[in-house]
């Protein structure tokens, strides 16, 4: 209970400094836009060939602006050298670290408001149910793994560089799955059997991973 | 002659046998022809790399409730010699795939998965060379290689969850004939042979590493004060 309450304080407090200086949120915002135009470049994107390319776009913007705004998440901390602090409050290591997933999560889960309506009018694919709850449920599991890496190389050296390369390939299997579901509810095929089950499924499994390593990441 | 000098001539003379058994005593293919022969390595190296970073994952559970340094050094090594034996099986099965898919590569799931397989382990690599040596770099490497062992058992049943082009398990479904199925035995052993001395002459190279690094800090601690009661 008390770890619950660590992890909201955490996430509350993330959430606050984020609605003062209002910095991530617009830039992430104008960011999946930028990716969309780019997009419309890259593919020559008309009425025929948008929804077979659309949950492509919509996977890559999203993963791109996952990792910024993952690593972007101790990167006030790391500033002001103030992770120390929260450290050595009594609180758990993994109910801080919840807090900062928690609040990533979240930030990214406002930039999916803008991706989503975005791509469906931009890209004149339907908006579904299927697709917001696959992006939405992809959303837990990569926010931790990110949140879980981003921790991890905010004390390493060549940080940017390295957030890629560990996150991506762990964040596979939801944009497999994701990916499945997005094509099958744009009409794209694809999208065999349950994969919100599936994806259901690679959330419990890394959150209850990550609430079992965290501590070692953090603390040191 | 050291006890690595000797593993590794002993792990030599083997894979020559292996060679031996692949060449001469195994048949060649009906509908293949002799490019079939990379089956027998091919598969070998895919089950060492399936084995270091076993390695790599026991490593590092150990280490992380242990803080156990000989364990972080046998990770370290299993991880290298893992990410070999992890391009050996791409390099070879592409090598394969040519003649007989018509191309190198094809986004096949169990050969992106083993992509993604070697991608995760060179990161691994990556952040133990920039992560600050010591506690840091191997609990960090640790998390990664826990984390990264997931991929392993998806690459060993992709090709049951998901429809693929690359053949499913052929030796323990028994649809080899006795003679591949020897051949084949014979190269696993002296590969997994192979992979054992890889790792334990890494872990040598490891252990020198960090006597080395230990070395070099008090070094420059007394060098000054050497200087200073020689003048």
């Amino acid at each position: 209970m008390r770890s619950v309450a660590v992890a909201l304080a955490v996430a509350r407090k993330d959430l606050t400094s984020e609605w003062r200086t209002r910095e991530l949120v617009p830039a992430l915002a104008q960011f999946v836009v930028l990716a969309l135009v780019i997009a419309n470049f890259g593919f020559q994107i008309d009425s025929r060939n948008a929804p077979a390319i659309a949950p492509g776009v919509l996977w890559m913007a999203l993963v791109f602006a996952g990792l910024v705004a993952f690593g972007r998440a101790f990167a006030a901390e790391r500033e002001q050298s103030s992770l120390e602090a929260l450290l050595m409050t009594p609180a758990s290591p993994a109910a801080i670290f919840a807090g900062k997933a928690l609040a990533a999560a979240l930030l990214l889960v406002l930039c999916e408001a803008v991706l989503l309506p975005a791509l469906a009018l931009f890209f004149s694919v339907p908006l579904s149910f299927d697709v917001v709850s696959a992006v939405l449920l992809a959303t837990v599991g990569m926010a931790v793994l990110g949140c879980l890496f981003a921790a991890m190389v905010a004390r390493v050296r060549a940080r940017e560089l390295l957030l890629p390369l560990l996150t991506l390939p762990l964040w596979i299997p939801f944009i497999v799955f994701g990916g499945q579901a997005v094509q099958a509810a744009m009409g794209g095929g694809g999208g065999t059997g349950n994969t919100s089950g599936l994806l259901i499924d690679l959330d419990i499994l890394f959150v209850v991973l990550t609430s079992l390593v965290a501590r070692f990441v953090l603390d040191d | 002659m050291t006890r690595y000098e000797k593993g590794a001539l002993a792990a030599v003379v083997l894979m020559l046998v292996a060679a031996g058994f692949i060449f001469l005593y195994a048949p060649t293919d009906a509908l293949q022809g002799p490019v079939q022969r990379i089956f027998y390595l091919h598969v070998s190296s895919a089950i060492a790399a399936y084995g270091c970073f076993a390695v790599v994952l026991i490593g590092g559970v150990a280490y992380l409730w242990k803080e156990n340094v000989a364990a972080d050094r046998l990770a370290r090594a299993g991880a290298l010699v893992g990410l070999v034996f992890t391009t050996v099986t791409l390099v070879m099965g592409m090598i394969w795939a040519k003649p007989i898919w018509g191309t190198y590569w094809t986004w096949d799931a169990r050969l992106t998965s083993t992509l993604v397989l070697w991608i995760i382990y060179a990161g691994y690599l990556m952040i133990r060379r920039l992560a600050d040596p010591g506690r840091q770099a191997a609990r960090f490497a640790a998390v990664v290689g826990i984390f990264g062992f997931i991929d392993v058992p998806v690459v060993h049943f992709s090709v049951t969850w998901w429809r693929t082009v690359h053949p499913g398990p052929v030796v323990i479904n028994d649809a080899l004939p006795p003679q591949m199925l020897i051949a084949f035995f014979v190269t696993m052993a002296c590969t997994l042979f192979l992979a054992a001395v890889m790792i334990g002459i890494r872990y040598r190279i490891e252990v020198l590493t960090d006597q080395a690094a230990e070395r070099v800090v008090p070094a420059t601690i007394v060098a000054p004060t050497e200087a200073g009661s020689a003048r």
